[in-house]
Parts: C-alpha cells; sequence; structure tokens
C-alpha cells in the first residue's frame, strides 16, 4: 500500500509512531499527482516542485498535503477563481481558513480548478479547462468545487478545502465519492474567500472519512475577527472520536421531495441508508417544506445573482489582474476588461443580478427573494422542532458525461432543490459516501439545524460504520 | 398683472469625516499628511476576498454627531451596497447606510430674514466611506478628457457621516449659518474636526424654487462646495439661474450640476448621472445599538454652544455678543469656563479673554490649546486686577510680558518695576521727602507765599509722581505733598 492511499487519520497515526516520514507522505502524494494529472486536469497552480517546509512540525497537521480550491487566497500564490480577469494575481495575504491549516503544519500542493467563480456544478467553466472525474474521466467531476474532490478522490491528498454557495462541496464531493462537509454559516471564516454570494458561501473540508472531516473541522472552525459573519461564542468541539449513538433521534424525510424521481442507484441508497439509522435505533419521520420546495431554487438565483454581481464590481483592471494599458478613457478601459476578463457563465450571472436589483424591478425580485428566504429558514427552524436531521439526496441524478447537456428542465430544478434550500437557511451538510453504482460512487446528504455540525459528523461516523468508506479512484488508469 | 416672486427652497447634504484614528472598515490610519497610498491594505483596496469590519468608533462619532443635531439614534440599522463604476471606487461599490440610518430626526436653529430662530430639520445622518483620491493630470482637474489620472487609496474607507436636511432652507444666508452651526456642534461633539481646508467637511445642496403663481421649479442638485464661500456663491447662483427661466416661462431641468468656484457658476454635470443600486451588504450584519451604548454616548455629549451661551448671559450676566464669541469654539469656551473655576470674576474673565487672549491669539496665528498662560495663571492676573493690586493698564503690561517672555506674574511684575497696590503712605511719604529735600529753593518759594496761582506745587507733584512711576494715586499725592510743604 502506498502512503497516499492512507486516509488522514492512519497518516498522522503513522506519524506520530514514526512509521514514516511527513517526506516520505510528500514524495507519495507527488507521485500520485504526476501519475494522474495528465488524466483528471484538478490543478490550475502546482506549488509541489520542491518540498514544501511545514511551519509547524508540532501542529497537528504537521507535514500533511492538502489543496485549496483557487478562490483562496494565498499570500504570493497565484490564485485565480479560475478566471481570466485575476491574471496572475498574487495575493498579498492568506485566508484565514488556509492560516489555521498552515500554522497546524499543513504542506500546500497546490490550487485546485473550479468553475470561474464558483459558478457552476461541472467544474467545466473555468479558464484554465475542465476537470475530470477520477472514478470516470468521461463524466464530470461535479463542481463548482470540483478540483477539490477530485484530488481527494484521486489520493492526491488525504483533504482539502472548497467552497459551498448553493451545493459546490456537497455535489463534487458525491460525485467523486469522497465525503464533504457544508458547514454552518459563519462556521469557518469566510476572509479571503473570493466572494460569490457572500451571504451564502461557506468553506469547508473533503477528506475520506468522517473522522478525516472533524480532524480538520477542529482547525478551521475557530472564531475570526476577520469576517463579521463569523461566529464569537466558544469554538466547537470536534475533537471526539467515538460516536455517540443516535439511539431515539429523530431523522426526517421531506414530504414534498418524495414525488420527485430518482436515478435507481440514489434510490436504493436511500432505502438502504433509512434502514440503517433505523437500525440504530433512530426514527423515522416525515417534515413538510412547502415553501422550499416551492420558491427556493427561484429565491436562491434572485439574491446569489444579486450579491454576485456586485461581488464582481470590483474587477475594472483598475488595481490588480487582468488590464489593458492602451484603452482610451476609463469606460473603455472598464468594458474591454471586463468583457475579456470574465467567462459566458459569469456575464450572464452578472447580467441576471444587474436586471433584478434595477431600481424599477427590485422590490419585484431582489427585496422580494429576500423575504422568501427569511421564510424559508423559518420553514427549517420549525422543521427541526420536529427533527434532529433530515436526510436527502445531493442530487437526484449520478455524474453525466462531460459536455453531456441535459434537456429536461424540471430534472435542472430539482438538481438544484435539495442543495440550494441549505445555503438559504445557513444549516449545516454532510454529503456522504454510501457505495458504488458501477464505478460510480453515490452520495447521499444529511441536514441539521444551525450549529449542529459536530452532531452532524458523528451521525455521519455511525453511518460511515455502515456503509463503508471510498476506496481512491483509478484516476483515469485502467 | 401682479409681479411674480419666488421663494427658494434648498435642502443640503453635507459629509463630514468621522474623527478617529482608523478607517470605518479596516484598522488603516486615518491620517491625512501621510504619502500616497501608504495608509492602504486588502480591505480598503477592495482585494478580492477582503471582508469589512465595522469599525465600533466611527459609530460611537456618528452617534455623537447625530446627537449634537438633536437627532435620535436608531437601534437598529444597515449598511447598503451603492453600485457604480468609477476608479476612485475599491469594490466598485460603497458601503453606505443609505436611508436606514443610525441617527435620525433632528434639527438645528439658525435666524431667518427678519432676525427670527428658525428650525432646519435633519432627516438623518448615516454612516459611509469614503472614495480615494483622483489627481488628474487635465488642465480643468476633472476625468474625462485627462492625460493620466492617479488614485490615491489613503482616502478610501476614511468614515464620512452624511447629513441629510429636510428642504427647510430658504436662502444662502440661511443654509450658510446652518453649515457653520452644523460645524460647530459637531466640532463640540468631539464627532468631527470639521476641517474645510482639509477636505474633512463637504456641501451637496438642492435648490428649487416656488413660484408665486403656483408653478414649482424641478429640484437641482448642485455639488462641489468645499466652502462656506461657495456654498453661499452657489446657491445664490442657482436661485438666480433658475428664476431666470422660470420668469422667460420656461422650465428647470431636475439635473445634477457641478460648482466651478473659479468660474463662479455651476454647469451640468457632463457624465450623466451614475446608475445606482443598492442591496443589503451581505458582509455586515446589521447594526444594533442597544440603550446602553446608547447611554454611554449621550453621557459623553458636552453642553451645546447655544446652551452654554445661554449659561453664560444668564447666569454670568455676560453680554451676548461676548458669550458667543468665547463659545464659537469649545476649547475657547473651556480655557474660559477654567478661568472661572480657578476663581476669576466670570465678567472679568469673559473680556479678559474676549479681547486681549483672542488679540494674542490672532497676532500669533495660534489656537487656544497652543496658548502659554493657563487658565489658572489668568485667573490670578484678573484677580489682582479686580482687588485693585494692579491697574488695568499695568494688568494688560503683565500679561503681554508674560506672552511674550513666557514668564510668570510675579517675574513680569518685577521686571516692570511694578509696585503692587501702588504707593501710598510711608514709601508715599519717603518719596515726597526726598523730592521736596532735592528741590530746597522751590520749597522756599512756595513757603513765601509767592507760588500764589500753585504752579510750584503742582510742579513737586509732578515730581513724585514720576518718581513713584504712576504707581500712587494722583489724588493722594496732590495731598500729601500739599501737607509736607506746610
Amino acid at each position: 500500500m502506498e502512503l497516499y492511499e492512507l486516509n488522514l487519520h492512519f497518516l498522522l497515526e503513522g506519524l506520530k509512531a514514526k512509521k514514516f516520514s511527513a517526506s516520505e507522505i510528500f514524495q507519495s502524494c507527488k507521485r500520485r499527482i504526476d501519475e494522474c494529472e495528465g488524466n483528471i486536469h484538478a490543478f490550475i497552480t502546482r506549488t509541489d516542485d520542491k518540498e514544501p517546509q511545514t511551519e509547524n512540525a508540532d501542529g497537528i497537521l504537521a507535514g500533511i498535503p492538502t489543496v485549496l480550491k483557487d478562490n483562496l487566497c494565498t499570500k504570493g500564490i497565484r490564485t485565480t477563481a479560475a478566471s481570466k480577469i485575476l491574471g496572475n494575481w498574487r495575493p498579498p495575504y492568506d485566508a484565514t481558513a488556509w492560516k489555521y491549516l498552515r500554522e497546524a503544519g499543513a504542506v500546500l500542493m497546490g490550487k485546485v480548478n473550479m468553475d470561474e467563480f464558483a459558478m457552476g456544478n461541472t467544474c467545466g467553466n473555468s479558464a484554465f479547462g475542465p476537470t475530470y472525474n477520477p472514478n470516470d474521466i468521461t463524466r464530470v467531476p461535479g463542481g463548482s468545487s470540483g478540483g477539490s474532490a477530485a484530488a481527494v478522490s484521486a489520493g492526491y491528498v488525504p483533504f482539502a478545502l472548497g467552497s459551498d454557495t448553493g451545493g459546490s462541496i456537497r455535489q463534487p464531493a458525491s460525485f467523486c465519492g469522497v465525503q464533504g462537509l457544508k458547514p454552518t454559516y459563519g462556521m469557518v471564516s469566510r476572509y479571503g474567500l473570493i466572494s460569490y454570494g457572500s451571504s451564502l458561501d461557506q468553506i469547508g473540508p473533503f477528506a475520506r472519512t468522517v473522522r478525516d472531516l472533524q480532524i480538520i473541522m477542529s482547525v478551521i472552525a475557530k472564531h475570526d475577527p476577520m469576517d463579521s459573519s463569523c461566529f464569537r461564542e466558544k469554538n466547537p468541539d470536534f475533537s471526539h472520536k467515538d460516536k455517540v449513538s443516535i439511539k431515539g433521534k429523530r431523522v426526517a424525510l421531506v414530504k414534498e421531495f418524495q414525488d420527485f424521481t430518482l436515478d435507481a442507484p440514489i434510490a436504493d441508497a436511500m432505502t438502504r441508508t433509512r434502514k440503517i439509522l433505523e437500525d440504530e435505533g433512530a426514527i423515522i419521520v416525515e417534515v413538510s417544506l412547502p415553501v422550499v420546495a416551492r420558491y427556493a431554487v427561484a429565491c436562491y438565483y434572485a439574491l446569489a445573482m444579486s450579491e454576485a454581481h456586485t461581488n464582481l464590481e470590483r474587477y475594472d483592471g483598475v488595481r490588480y489582474g487582468y488590464t489593458v494599458t492602451d484603452a482610451s478613457g476609463v469606460k473603455e478601459m472598464f468594458e474591454r476588461v471586463r468583457s475579456y476578463g470574465f467567462g459566458s457563465e459569469v456575464k450572464s450571472r452578472i447580467i441576471a443580478g444587474t436586471c433584478l436589483t434595477e431600481p424599477s424591478r427590485c422590490d419585484e425580485y431582489y427585496v422580494a427573494a429576500t423575504k422568501v428566504r427569511t421564510l424559508i429558514a423559518q420553514e427549517f427552524t420549525r422543521a427541526f422542532g420536529e427533527t434532529d436531521f433530515i436526510l436527502q439526496p445531493v442530487t437526484p441524478s449520478l455524474p453525466s458525461k462531460i459536455g453531456e447537456v441535459d434537456d429536461d428542465e424540471m430534472k435542472g430544478y430539482e438538481t438544484d432543490l435539495y442543495t440550494l434550500p441549505v445555503n438559504l437557511a445557513g444549516l449545516p451538510g454532510l454529503s456522504f459516501f454510501t457505495g458504488y453504482a458501477g464505478n460510480l460512487p453515490v452520495g447521499l446528504q444529511l441536514i441539521g439545524p444551525r450549529w449542529s455540525d459536530p452532531e452532524l459528523l458523528n451521525a455521519g461516523l455511525i453511518l460511515e460504520a455502515h456503509l463503508g468508506t471510498p476506496k481512491i479512484a483509478n484516476g483515469g488508469k485502467n | 398683472m401682479a409681479e411674480l416672486t419666488f421663494t427658494p427652497v434648498i435642502g443640503i447634504e453635507i459629509h463630514i469625516r468621522l474623527k478617529t484614528d482608523t478607517k470605518i472598515f479596516c484598522s488603516c490610519s486615518t491620517n491625512t499628511d501621510a504619502p500616497a497610498n501608504s495608509h492602504i491594505c486588502p480591505v480598503c483596496m477592495g482585494l478580492p476576498g477582503s471582508l469589512p469590519r465595522l469599525n465600533h468608533n466611527v459609530v460611537e462619532k456618528g452617534m455623537l454627531a447625530g446627537l449634537a443635531l438633536n437627532c435620535t439614534v436608531q437601534p437598529r440599522s444597515l449598511f447598503f451596497r451603492k453600485s457604480y463604476f468609477y476608479p476612485d471606487l475599491p469594490k466598485g461599490h460603497q458601503i453606505s447606510q443609505c436611508d436606514l440610518p443610525v441617527v435620525a430626526d433632528g434639527y438645528i436653529e439658525v435666524h431667518d430674514a427678519n432676525g427670527n430662530l428658525k428650525k432646519i430639520r435633519v432627516n438623518h445622518l448615516h454612516l459611509e466611506e469614503d472614495a480615494a483620491a483622483m489627481h488628474h493630470s487635465a488642465s480643468d482637474g476633472r476625468l474625462e478628457g485627462a492625460a493620466t489620472s492617479y488614485v490615491d487609496y489613503n482616502r478610501a474607507g476614511m468614515p464620512l457621516g452624511e447629513i441629510v436636511s429636510e428642504p427647510d432652507i430658504s436662502s444662502s444666508a440661511e443654509a450658510v449659518e446652518y453649515a457653520m452651526n452644523l460645524q460647530r456642534r459637531v466640532r463640540y461633539a468631539g464627532a468631527s474636526d470639521a476641517d474645510l481646508d482639509k477636505g474633512m467637511m463637504r456641501f451637496d445642496a438642492n435648490v428649487s424654487l416656488k413660484c408665486s403663481d403656483g408653478r414649482w421649479g424641478r429640484k437641482v442638485e448642485v455639488k462641489n462646495m468645499n466652502s462656506f464661500r461657495a456654498l453661499e456663491r452657489a446657491i445664490e447662483f442657482e436661485i438666480k439661474r433658475q428664476k431666470k427661466i422660470l420668469l422667460a416661462g420656461g422650465e428647470v431641468l431636475q439635473e445634477t450640476r457641478h460648482w466651478n468656484d473659479a468660474k463662479g457658476v455651476t454647469t451640468a454635470s457632463r457624465v450623466k448621472e451614475f446608475y445606482r443600486k443598492f442591496i443589503v451588504e451581505p458582509d455586515l450584519p446589521p447594526l444594533i445599538v442597544n440603550q446602553e451604548w446608547i447611554d454611554k454616548v449621550t453621557a459623553m455629549m458636552p453642553e451645546m454652544p447655544d446652551v452654554k451661551a445661554n449659561r453664560y448671559v444668564n447666569d454670568m450676566q455676560i453680554p451676548r455678543e461676548v458669550a458667543e464669541v468665547l463659545t464659537d469654539d469649545k476649547n475657547l469656551a473651556d480655557y474660559f469656563e477654567a478661568c472661572v473655576s480657578a476663581g476669576a470674576n466670570p465678567l472679568r474673565a469673559a473680556n479678559w479673554v474676549r479681547t486681549e487672549v483672542l488679540r494674542v491669539l490672532n497676532e500669533r496665528g495660534q489656537k487656544i490649546s497652543e496658548f502659554t498662560i493657563s487658565p489658572e495663571t489668568l485667573a490670578g492676573l484678573v484677580a489682582r486686577v479686580d482687588e485693585g493690586k494692579l491697574s488695568t493698564t499695568q494688568g494688560k503690561e503683565v500679561f503681554d510680558y508674560m506672552c511674550a517672555n513666557n514668564s510668570s506674574i510675579d517675574e513680569a511684575i518685577k521686571h516692570l518695576g511694578i509696585t503692587e497696590g501702588g504707593i501710598a503712605g510711608n514709601a508715599l511719604s519717603e518719596i515726597i521727602a526726598s523730592v521736596i529735600a532735592a528741590n530746597p529753593d522751590v520749597l522756599e518759594e512756595i513757603k513765601s507765599g509767592k507760588d500764589k496761582k500753585g504752579k510750584k506745587l503742582k510742579f513737586l507733584q509732578g515730581l513724585v509722581m514720576k518718581e513713584t512711576k504712576g504707581q500712587a494715586k494722583p489724588q493722594e499725592v496732590a495731598e500729601a505733598v500739599a501737607e509736607a510743604v506746610k
């Protein structure tokens, strides 16, 4: 067995017992990357040309390699958000989440691919070309954090960070067959995360076991004065390694979702998971989320695009990133920089956001959406009075073939319906591995009330004990 | 046909720089003397991934300014994103409280044309960030057509309070009084230095005319006034311009106009008004001000200048004109009150500060904070004059000497050869005896009765006065000399 195949907690144990060194882990991971990257194309920028030195040899993650989604700022290292508009911009500061990892001893192998400015769910919408699913390179890895999920799945690194605005951690985790957590909004500092929809964005980890997610959360879920939306109370406790029984806990299925069609392997996984929970003593109940089912998708897009277009106003070529030097006047400069710098998906969302907040329509769309959002949050609060967790799919279908366009619009709507409401209500969502359908992994989602992240991961540990952990994807080598 | 008359309807928006050490959303210094682009960071440069965090001192200064304008603190306010593209705006939007401000519903008083007090309502004060400063190489200093433009981001993120009045102002004189009164009050509250020369206070005016025939002119926004004089001139120009249009039967366009101070005219903005839209700033939670915080800030509020002036008039019998001079600057009023606290007679101290202290400060171009004579020392000097130990003339000589030489009262008195309390009694008798002894012939003439017109006696009295350096009372000298020659 190669070191790159070891999951994070085994690496930490092995390092502690001096069975191998951090240098050997690095070399093994680097070899794995060299071996597969031609097929996977997960990286935008590699930083593993020479062995990085850990900043903290006694840290909890001393010498553990990782990769970051390329919308997380890294001091002195090119950060692109997968867009041409940032050019070769090197941030003068580190994102707080990366700073916490760095201070815990983690070493950076590189910055990985994503949909431009996190807008997309295939990782095919990148100025640097698509990433391929390491389980089946003819399929998408999901997005927008596709590079992070693919890197963990292919064994490049034992864990990675991504961001989730409407499913961007949970969906690629499910598609690539890894565990992914979208934490409660405010649980992890967003400082240094290039914003998409600021009130929806949240940084979270990918790993191959739930236990590993706990370890990463214990490092990154810390208060940060640089982010006003970050929690202010004492740091949550992710340290408990032993499972706590979920006997008597209620797990709900959403009434309104039961009529929707799921791919057979996903429907099977739901049945199997439900049985496991019942066997563990949990009580299966039903909750009703009518506003969510009917309005969440429209509400989400209205808010995400409204916030996105203002977040992207800063890219004007004046201070950093791509610029032109021969424009006559600032207006031409702005036009040329933004026309060339942004990809088409980003442009269409800027236009949509501009229209949704345009003075004559603002009340009808943007303001209305903020009100619907409040109703959605209230609906979830009521539901969590009746249940401890909600079990639902991440997506209704398995990863699609690259370039495949789904013409079924209703399916597209359902595709988003399982992930978006979680962001609207600021809830934590765990995308967990349930098994394989052929060579494709199948994931499901468990949701908890705000700040229940430790309990959610505990439930994940129990499920994992029954469902098993994913194997390293073949990385395109057959 | 009756002649048409026009009533100006004017509202003013005033931006003041709130007085804090650091910017509104980051910890960069607000020092304005620094080299260009030296007080910048990822936040005020709007770098990708950076997030604003509200400086609570800015909130406090905003509350102080609001209280100074008789506003009420709002328990919950919000921040918005105000979008427009311009190189001076690092994020492409300005973070501003817009119409959900931290303080609202106040007023300040001005005098109308008949000299009566009139309330100008203050709609609100909202907090926002300043944009960067731009320097253009074009001759008219504007962006269009400039060969090169430079941006100094030191100013980006400076804390501003925008104070919006209701359209209660009817003349340029009222507008200027409103602005000056506002400046004095926010300075008193310690909310802003409101230094016009440093761009810490800037004016926009909304001017329209109501015609006696029932017509209303459209509202014109005039921007770019950076002095009281400019505010006055711009409003006057605009009133004249609009009146001319209305008299000719024309229609005033609703537009934004730019005040050109050098030419003394307003011109239509060449740039179309920026297209603006607001969304809630998702990176900042609602600003909640609880009662405890309101109480704390309210307790920090000093007595306002009008209240202070009234107290001087009513409790200290100081003339209103003097009271208003003393209360114009809070530091001067504090100085005066410290004199009184140190025991000086209020009316005398007021006159001393009003005439002598201000004279010296004006001569030297100094501020009261730089004045070398402490209020306690001045109180001592005033007391000595009050008690008759020094004449008023001597007091002023001592004061000037102290100012010039940075000396104590006693040193000044000694150096000037002044005998406190004047020369009388034995000291006077001794001087008289020596004067008489030195002039036996004069004495002889008087004794012999030749001095019928008393000329010789006056001559002796004059010599004595000269010897006392004017420190003896003339009446006393006259009597004593007459007695001595008998």
